[in-house]
């Protein structure tokens, strides 16, 4: 079976001549189906230009990016933002739902933008909320919920439009251990039983323990790729 | 949820919303009462000389309207006059003539100008009856005394010296190249001073035929038609009519036989519109500057939408939709506290405390007008204004790009 994401040979520079930075040095990974992978590496290694260019949000300066078995180079501006809506999910590390958005929402907004019609959306929002376990809190807005609440809304939203892939940049970085310790779980949970692949980057020791595949990035540089 | 969601954004910051649309509301507000007070005014004038003498649209014999000769005269008046019977939107018409000539009383002389007026159309068409300001409104039957009835303008009654009952020497030339030369009564005195007609002298209609020898032909069709603003239409197509049955017949609107006066009226609501362009400008200027802080504020929620796959044309909507929505709240406003304003501005309306003279129609009242286009232009403006406004904050965030969205702070 075709991975889900493919990089060959990617490089990613940063500024001019000398003060050019390769934050990517030849980097080719792939991710398969049902991978529940952690980027780990010092501050600075590249997690966040990867998890960029895996998610079409930038393009790389040399090398090949595959979606799904498509080349990002040679999608349009619009056809990479459908590509998004419809292949990938994302999690921020701020939450960043949308602040006059209630929780439902949120969640909605996204199957709006696929065209999903009214009823099958309300249902999915529903069941989006229980598989998060945020039941009956769906008419809260962001700023009526605690951080780990707000971060499992987030998830409910990269879910919802049901991708390939939902990629997280250090999702639970603004969190208590313990309540990113929990918001994990949730991923994993859903990785295991919807087999929902998932790649997020982090600092955390507890975090990185729960992933099956950690790919360790140092100096833009995959120095370990190694699966448990 | 795309309302919703401008919705609610636009009550995000609500002082700010607040003030932006209520100078929306204040520019429409404004514009609208100004466009009122213009259309109003010169509704005023327009209906003032329409009825008092020029009716909506007249018919004369070529060139006639610009260069009056006695010997054009329309040839075919059966022709015309069943065009006008035939037509839905003519309401009333009167024939008339018209000739140049010397008055005479006693040892006074006046030039004078002779109108002649069919007796029972021209109060159908023209207020020449209420303008009967002594005596009475005349007909075609001669006086006790054996002559033709005349109605005199206040200024012929003036350097005359002359008053009801007195009679009046004409001399005139007929179109034949004859002399006119007859006696009248005066049995009525019409109009001020400051009347259009003050130098006039009316006759009936087949006694003025007579005076100049003209036959029964006359020189003008004055009429009244049931929708005024469509005036210049309606003109065309009773031209077309008559191009085909009587060519020579030449049809004018009101707007062509008071040229002048259209004119300049043209020119001041251009002035008009100038004025309301720039209370608009300055309006929009602070739209612009608030939806530019809406943009700039929410820089990672647009680098979000970007990231979980909204279109650029979306995000561009969005804002697009959030303007337009507080352009409509504004303008709803500004719609309700019109309802008391133009109520009062049309019914009541201001006492001028110097008469104000537009195209030289006098006006002691200034009252508003209150049309379909006083309703909706100024509203149609604002809205194109903040259409055009929302380009460059549009633009701003639509070149947001979606890597935004993950930065941490
Ligand atoms: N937009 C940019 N302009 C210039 N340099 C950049 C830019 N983005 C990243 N870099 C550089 O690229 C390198 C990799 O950055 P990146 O953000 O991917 O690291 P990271 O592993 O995510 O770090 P952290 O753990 O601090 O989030 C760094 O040296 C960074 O300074
Ligand atoms: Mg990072």
């Amino acid at each position: 079976m075709e991975p889900v994401i493919e990089t060959r040979n990617v490089c990613r520079y940063f500024g001019e001549d000398e003060t050019r930075v390769a934050a990517l040095d030849h980097v080719s990974v792939q991710i398969e189906r049902g991978e529940f992978t952690a980027v780990i590496g010092p501050s600075g290694s590249g997690k966040t230009t990867l998890l960029h260019l895996i998610g079409g949000l930038d393009n790389p300066s040399s090398g090949e990016v595959f979606l799904s078995g498509t080349n990002i180079a040679e999608m349009s501006g619009t056809e990479l933002s459908d590509f998004r809506r419809d292949h990938i999910g994302f999690i921020f590390q701020a939450y960043n739902l949308i602040p006059v958005l209630s929780a439902e929402e949120n969640i909605e907004y996204i199957m709006l933008l696929q065209g999903v019609p009214a009823n099958k959306r309300h249902e999915r929002v529903r069941e989006m909320l229980n598989l998060v376990g945020l039941e009956g809190l769906g008419d809260r807005r962001p700023a009526h919920l605690s951080g780990g609440q707000q971060q499992r809304v987030a998830v409910a939203r990269a879910m919802a439009s049901n991708p390939d892939i939902i990629l997280a940049d250090e999702p639970t970085a603004n969190l208590d251990s313990a309540t990113g310790v929990a918001l994990l779980d949730i991923m994993r949970q859903l990785n295991e039983e919807l087999e929902m692949t998932f790649v997020f980057s982090t600092h955390a020791q507890k975090i990185m323990d729960r992933a099956r595949r950690l790919v360790y990035l140092e100096d833009g540089k995959v120095e370990r790729d190694e699966s448990k | 949820m795309l309302f919703k969601l401008a919705f609610r954004n636009i009550f995000r910051q609500r002082r700010r919303s607040l003030l932006t649309g209520l100078s929306m509301t204040g520019g429409f507000v404004l514009c609208t009462f100004s466009f009122s007070i213009t259309q109003g005014s010169y509704g005023n004038a327009i209906e003032f000389f329409t009825l008092d003498h020029t009716g909506h649209i007249q018919i004369h014999w070529e060139d006639y309207e610009q260069r009056p000769k006695i010997y054009k005269t329309i040839a075919d008046r059966d022709a015309v006059e069943s065009i006008l019977e035939k037509s839905d939107e003519v309401k009333a018409y009167a024939p008339r003539v018209f000739a140049p000539a010397l008055a005479y009383a006693g040892n006074q002389t006046s030039p004078v100008s002779v109108i002649g007026i069919d007796a029972e159309l021209e109060p159908t068409t023209s207020r020449i009856k209420q303008k009967v300001r002594s005596g009475e409104y005349f007909n075609e039957a001669l006086t006790r005394n054996g002559f033709a009835k005349a109605m005199i303008g206040a200024g012929v009654a003036n350097r005359l010296n002359i008053g009801l009952g007195d009679e009046i020497v004409l001399i005139s030339q007929g179109a034949d190249g004859s002399i006119a030369n007859d006696i009248f009564e005066v049995v009525a005195l019409v109009g001020t001073k400051d009347s259009y007609d003050r130098s006039s002298v009316y006759l009936p209609l087949v006694a003025a035929q007579e005076f100049i020898s003209v036959g029964d032909q006359v020189h003008e069709y004055a009429m009244l038609v049931d929708h005024a603003n469509s005036s210049e239409v309606i003109a065309a197509s009773l031209q077309l009519q008559l191009d085909g049955v009587t060519p020579g017949a030449t049809v004018s609107p009101w707007q062509v036989v008071e040229e002048a006066f259209y004119k300049s009226m043209q020119a001041d609501l251009q002035g008009n519109y100038f004025a309301m362009a720039i209370i608009v400008f300055l309006v929009c200027i602070g739209v612009l500057n608030t939806v530019l802080m809406s943009v700039l504020e929410r820089t990672k929620e647009f680098g979000v939408l970007r990231a979980i796959g909204s279109r650029p044309a979306q995000v561009f909507k969005l804002i697009f939709v959030e303007t337009m929505l507080m352009a409509t709240l504004s303008i709803a406003l500004g719609y309700l506290l019109l309802i008391p304003l133009l109520t009062f501005l049309t019914q009541v309306g201001f006492v001028l405390p110097e008469p104000m003279e537009m195209g030289g129609v006098p006006f002691l009242h200034l009252k508003g007008g209150v049309n379909a286009l006083v309703l909706t232009a100024p509203a149609l403006i604002i809205y194109a204004f903040a259409a055009l406004v929302t380009i460059l904050p549009g633009i701003r965030a639509v070149s947001i790009t979606p890597k935004t969205a993950m930065s941490s702070h």
